[in-house]
């Protein structure tokens, strides 16, 4: 049985302690856009570390096109004044708020109808594309961003210069695209068909994958989820990548299961790749529909508005139960020891989790998995009680560790095992009041993978 | 949203209740991990640690919480105003060991189920929060 790939997503070089010890189990590395050109050169140094000839992990280069594009806010208002790629910055005359230095390099790198958007200061929209060539041109730029853009670091150093031909290339190259706009689904899915098809006809040697972006709401709305169906193999790209925005697996109801189990289906029919751009255990066991793989950060990042939601404080990261697949609070999963019997390390590891992380943790007394949990006062000011950092890493490095776990397990499980699993886990862990409302997922996964 | 202010009115009264039946030292708000116990007393008395969540309704929610924290006090309480206890599973509650006092239009307060001992303490945390409240007294 062919076993889903899970592509780790790199959010910040503050993560690449944990992609140095885990990354060469995983099966993909994908960069954002935004950290290339944040972090050039740190950025193309871990690229020759991670996918250089030793390791050899593939990578991905997310061109981030979307970010100049429409969007939806918080408030769910329709904007195009590119506002959410902006920050307040301090300059001579004070402060401001400037479009950020990462998408205000990244838009010159990419040139063209990108630079023009920051020019004018509203976000492209397909009346940009009305000329052929210039759409041609813009998909061209697009692609040669994502082959030429980490070697245009060395060779723009002399005494890097002879580690360019290190650079692995992409496993595949990315399409141009954009989000699609809840009430003008057809332009939009129109005009990022029509940027597939022209990157396809490139031909620039590497495998070319589409995204599909747009709110979970147009997973509801069966005749555009045909069109694309039958639309999107046509455009001759080898790949789609998937991101429904508001999307999330553990919060969606079956039918928007299903709707994406269905689309995942016919779209693998035809001969596709297909991945979840911010997925978890569900889009791996939608393997077994014909998904490749999922993608998510090294902290979760299993769902992903494409709008992010800025000033939120730090959350604290929750233990992944790996029997519910979901992350849950530290004070609710020792609550369940009582109940379920659990009194020794040795029951834990049976019980709960024995990966190597989980043991070394819970080591010689059943209360060292309080250690997951650990809190502090960041500041002599904090007035709130946060998670300790080293605590936040043993979660982390926990869960990365029980993906790999979910992943091979999905691998060598039928659809009806999967199934199964799921309902044990239900019956197991869903009668604590405490813990139920973490269970209600396995319900509708049930129902959507029966 | 309810606003924080009106739950807020529950907690004098229901602080001034449980020093009366000898749980004097108090600390409101106190934290257990994401969660603030709305208020943790330890009577020295009886030599038994106090948690209380105080709730204008959604008594389900407060009953989660409180059975978290079973785990750092011996006895956990629900405070509800007297209006909203006839909508409570009080059999539920009896269940859990959870006790629940209901505070009437006069601020009166009124223990309508008691609470049992919990038997998911874990003396680790007891010992940590019986700790905490003596140094913020």
């Amino acid at each position: 049985m062919a076993k889903p790939q899970v592509i780790i997503r790199m959010g910040s070089h503050a993560e690449k302690e944990y992609l140095e010890k885990t990354i060469k189990f995983f099966d993909g590395l994908i960069l954002g856009a935004n950290l290339v050109e944040a972090t050039p050169g740190a950025t193309a140094s871990l690229l020759i570390k991670f996918g250089g000839k030793r390791l050899g992990v593939p990578f991905y280069l997310d061109p981030m096109t979307y970010a100049y594009g429409m969007y939806v806010d918080p408030d769910r208002r329709l904007r195009s004044d590119l506002d959410w790629i902006k920050s307040e910055q301090k300059t001579k005359r004070g402060i401001r708020r400037l479009f950020k230095r990462s998408y205000r390099n990244l838009a010159e790198s990419l040139g063209g109808i990108f630079e023009d958007a920051l020019d004018r200061k509203a976000a492209i929209t397909p009346s940009d594309f009305t000329n052929q060539a210039k759409a041609a041109d813009f998909c061209e730029s697009v692609v040669n961003y994502q082959v030429e853009r980490l070697a245009r670091v060395f060779q723009q150093d002399p005494e890097y210069k002879s580690f360019t031909a290190e650079l692995p290339a992409p496993s595949a190259v990315f399409a141009p695209y954009f989000y699609i706009v809840p009430n003008d689904q057809e332009d939009w899915t129109r005009l990022n068909l029509r940027l597939a098809r022209l990157t396809a006809e490139l031909g620039s040697g590497l495998p070319v994958h589409a995204v599909v972006v747009a709110d979970k709401e147009f997973l509801e709305d069966a005749d555009i989820i045909d069109s694309l169906a039958e639309e999107l193999p046509k455009t001759g790209v080898q790949g789609v990548w998937f991101w429904f925005s508001r999307f999330d697996e553990h919060r969606a109801v079956a039918s928007s299961l299903i709707a994406l189990r269905s689309l995942v289906e016919k779209i693998s029919g035809a001969g596709l790749s297909v991945f979840s751009m911010h997925g978890g255990y569900f889009s791996l066991a939608l393997s077994k529909f014909g998904l490749t793989g999922t993608s998510h950060g090294v902290g979760y990042g299993e769902q992903k508005d494409v709008m992010p939601v800025i000033g939120q404080s730090t959350p604290t990261v929750r233990y992944h139960l790996p029997e519910i697949h979901k992350r849950v609070g530290v004070a609710e999963v020792i609550r369940c020891f009582q109940p379920l019997g659990i009194t020794t390390p040795q029951e834990f590891y049976d019980g709960v989790c024995n990966c190597t992380i989980c043991k070394g943790v819970v080591n010689k007394d059943l209360d060292d998995f309080e250690a997951f949990g650990d809190m502090h006062y960041s500041t002599p000011k904090s007035k709130r009680l946060a998670q300790t950092p080293a605590a936040a890493k043993r979660c982390r490095f926990h869960f990365l560790l029980s993906r790999l776990r979910e992943r091979d397990g999905v691998a060598s499980a039928t659809r009806d095992d999967i199934v199964k699993q799921l309902r044990a886990a239900k019956k197991k862990w869903g009668e604590f009041n405490w813990i139920e409302d973490s269970c209600g997922h396995l319900d509708e996964w049930e129902s959507a993978l029966a | 949203m309810t606003h924080p202010r009106w739950e807020y009115l529950l907690s004098r009264p229901v602080a001034a209740y449980f020093r009366r039946k000898g749980f004097c030292w108090q600390v409101p708000e106190m934290q257990f991990y994401e969660h603030r116990i709305d208020l943790y007393a330890f009577s020295r008395v009886y030599d038994l640690t106090l948690a209380v969540e105080l709730k204008l309704h959604r008594w389900r929610y407060a009953l989660k919480q409180a059975l978290l924290y079973q785990l750092c006090s011996d006895l956990v309480y629900i405070a509800l105003p007297a209006a909203r206890v006839k909508s409570v599973h009080k059999a539920m509650l009896a269940e859990h060991g959870v006790g629940l006092v209901s505070v009437d239009a006069n601020m009166r307060c009124h223990q309508v189920i008691p609470a049992r001992a919990s038997n998911a303490m874990r003396p680790r945390y007891r010992r940590k929060y019986i700790r905490l409240v003596k140094g913020a007294q």
